[in-house]
């Protein structure tokens, strides 16, 4: 038996068929909403301002307006797709997936099993099979996801009551993350272009604030390694040539500032080394994060290790707390190849 | 290696070649191919962005090139000649694990592939047993150098990246154990039975020796004071118990987690061992290429050979992956060596020596001896 579904709960899941016929049978046209330059579309633009500070304040959403609502989401997805920038993309997928798992937390039991089950979870399944588990957990960071640390049977992966919210969750995260980029006319896009120039500047501001400029100097000594080995014309296995990649990439190197580290090496092959650092850097789907100490250390990458790294189990820790040491002490000590250790132990280059 | 003897191994393979069977991969025509060639200039090239449309094509290639060493992807592309990677268009890509010796312990060559066997059941169990993947998808592929070759087939995994893979590959290898769920109430299976078992052994040799050598091992592990090493040993008994039994949640605090949690350690030793230790990149790697069955692995001159479980229990490298037969062949040896082949021992001295082609192929691909001509 369908659940009935009223316009308020279209309006907690956007992302549900019945959404869109809601919208569609009320008349609105996207083409026309733009070019009327619609408050809609603006609405569109600040949710994703939202999704990128991860602003995820929901209370004080007007159900009531659903098919604003649906709209706003509608546009939010034209807009992320005009922008087809993987972090962005990124963060307005798990925007959505906040949003929707809150209002999940209160939902009738009948209406979350619907949900559940359109995102493709069984309501009420204690266990999934291994492949299907798999699929799921790799964007889930808490080592508890690990498929090391469940408890398996025969194939099948147990799933605790209270792990499902986070597992829908998820499932929705994905579901919409597999949806974009949505196929946007130029046309459009170039209509959409002030307000994509908008949040694209808002977010790099952002970034600045975060992370400020790269300080190689106050790079972790096993990144320092990687790229020393690289200058010196090493061939690093892959496993540093991902982690060091990944790791400039979360602190806010774009693709060329990053390729401008490989093209140290004697043998440095552009296109190559363009293709791996986009893929590391989310073109190819995932965003990838480095990995943490725990895991340098079982690569063999975890070398050189000093002070500051005993405070820490992560890289990026490693870098903020380095930076902001370096710039409470007087002046930040330049970035200048004398950063870089000398040598990179050859058992762990 | 001299040109003779790059001769006499060409004529071999050749010879192999003419009548060998192959194991194509599932969608030949999807795959890119990459061979290496006896290049009488000793230097190592491969030529690889090769596609072929049909399995004769494959064959027909083989047969007239003579590859020494021929390689075709784990990945399926649309258009697998292109040369560079965007241009393929990955579609999708078997699930590989590699199991090299090499990667697991030094030694005789016949005693590196019995342990690498070992591996290979380990990884086979936690495969087949305990994550559910069916026999028909996974099939065993001795190398022709030192270990075997896993390749799983099946839909779902083949659209996995790299991510999803490193999360099997961890299983496999025991990556990011968490004390906390390994010792979590009513868990007894899988990794929760490997790490209680490893940390009972753990435990029981800290038992065996003096409780003041014991508390001298538990005080150097970082973080761990000697006072609180003397209270965790004289309480080691009990802890030991709560480890063995699923009764009640371990709580993993204090002394006994910085225990557990150590750097490297005897703990991390036994875990390993419990583990299948495949070579991870391989298999996180979606766009490898890895030896064609059925060819020759021209490091060795071994065939690459595909098994199924049950051969695998039978199976020796060194009369089951041997292709040449016994007529004898002059070789010139750089070392002196004990070896098996065929079922023989031979003990050879350095310098000239009369042996059976199997063994003279084996020796002239490892670049141990020079081909000295034929024996009439």
């Amino acid at each position: 038996m369908p659940v009935e579904l009223d316009k308020k709960d279209l309006a907690k899941y956007p992302f549900l068929k019945e959404a869109q016929h809601l919208v569609s049978a009320s008349g609105y046209s996207i083409d026309s909403l733009i070019n009327k330059k619609h408050f809609i579309v603006k609405k569109g633009a600040e949710r994703v301002e939202k999704a990128i500070k991860f602003d995820y304040f929901f209370d004080d959403i007007r159900l009531e307006m659903a098919e604003w609502e649906i709209l706003s989401y509608a546009f939010a997805r034209i807009l992320i797709s005009c922008l087809n920038e993987r972090n962005l993309t990124d963060r307005l997928c798990r925007y959505e997936a906040e949003r929707a798992s809150y209002f999940l937390q209160t939902e009738d039991p009948e209406k979350k099993d619907y949900v559940t089950s359109i995102v493709g979870i069984n309501p009420g399944i204690e266990e999934i099979p291994v492949v299907e588990y798999v699929g799921l957990c790799p964007a889930l960071h808490d080592s508890k996801w690990r498929l090391i640390n469940r408890d398996i049977n025969s194939g099948l992966v147990r799933i605790e009551k209270n792990e499902y919210d986070e597992l829908i969750k998820e499932k929705i995260r994905s579901m919409l993350d597999d949806q974009l980029p949505l196929r946007v006319g130029e046309g459009i896009c170039s209509l959409l272009s002030s307000l994509t120039e908008g949040i694209s500047s808002g977010y790099q501001e952002m970034l600045m604030e975060q992370f400020g400029e790269v300080d190689e100097g106050s790079f972790p000594p096993c990144m320092k390694a990687i790229i020393n080995a690289v200058t010196d014309g090493t061939n690093i296995p892959h496993t540093a040539r991902f982690s060091l990649t990944a790791f400039m990439h979360i602190i806010g190197m774009d693709v060329h500032q990053i390729v401008g580290i490989y093209t140290r090496a004697p043998d440095f092959d552009v296109e190559k080394t363009m293709y791996q650092v986009e893929h590391i850097s989310g073109r190819g789907g995932t965003e990838y994060t480095p990995p943490a100490c725990a895991t340098m250390k079982t690569y063999g990458l975890c070398v050189n290790r000093d002070s500051y790294c005993k405070k820490i189990s992560h890289p990026l820790s490693y870098y903020k707390i380095k930076k902001k040491m370096m710039k409470g002490d007087e002046a930040p000590v330049p970035s200048t190849k004398k950063d870089i250790p000398d040598k990179v132990d050859e058992k762990n280059p | 290696m001299d040109a003779a003897t790059f001769e006499y191994m060409k004529k071999r393979f050749e010879e192999y070649y003419m009548t060998a069977t192959f194991m194509m991969p599932p969608a030949v025509e999807q795959r890119e191919w990459g061979f290496i060639f006896f290049d009488p200039s000793g230097e190592v090239r491969m030529k690889r962005h090769i596609g072929f449309s049909s399995k004769n094509e494959v064959e027909t290639y083989m047969r007239s090139m003579v590859p020494r060493h021929a390689y075709h992807s784990t990945a399926y592309y649309k258009l697998p000649s292109a040369s560079t990677m965007p241009e393929k268009v990955w579609l999708g890509a078997d699930l590989i694990f590699d199991l090299d010796a090499d990667h697991i312990m030094r030694g005789a060559y016949d005693v590196m592939l019995e342990r690498v066997k070992e591996e290979t059941y380990k990884l086979l169990d936690m495969l087949t047993g305990e994550l559910g993947f069916i026999d028909r998808d996974v099939s065993i592929v001795f190398s022709g150098g030192r270990g075997y070759h896993i390749h799983v087939r099946n839909l779902e995994t083949r659209q996995w990246g790299s991510t999803e893979r490193r999360e099997l590959v961890d299983y496999v290898c025991g990556i990011g154990i968490d004390p906390e769920f390994m010792l979590g109430k009513g868990r007894d299976s899988g990794w929760s039975a490997r790490y209680r078992s490893a940390v009972s052994e753990y435990f029981d040799e800290l038992m065996k020796t003096d409780r003041e050598s014991a508390v001298k091992a538990v005080g150097s592990i970082r973080g761990v004071g000697d006072p609180s090493a003397g209270s965790f040993v004289d309480s080691l008994k009990e802890t030991s118990r709560k480890v063995k039994s699923t009764k009640k949640d371990v709580p993993v605090t204090g002394t006994l987690k910085k225990v557990l949690e150590q750097d490297g350690g005897p703990l991390i030793d036994k875990i390993r061992e419990r583990a299948a230790l495949t070579d991870e990149p391989v298999t996180t790697d979606i766009k490898r290429l890895i030896r064609m069955p059925g060819s020759l692995h021209g490091g060795s001159g071994f065939r690459v050979v595909p098994l199924t479980v049950r051969d695998l229990d039978n199976f020796d490298p060194l009369v089951d992956a041997v292709v040449f037969g016994e007529s004898p062949v002059r070789i010139d040896l750089a070392f002196s060596l004990t070896m098996p082949v065929l079922g023989n021992k031979y003990s050879l001295e350095k310098g000239i020596n009369n042996v059976p082609e199997a063994l003279a192929v084996f020796l002239c691909a490892r670049g141990a001896a020079r081909y000295a001509g034929s024996v009439r």
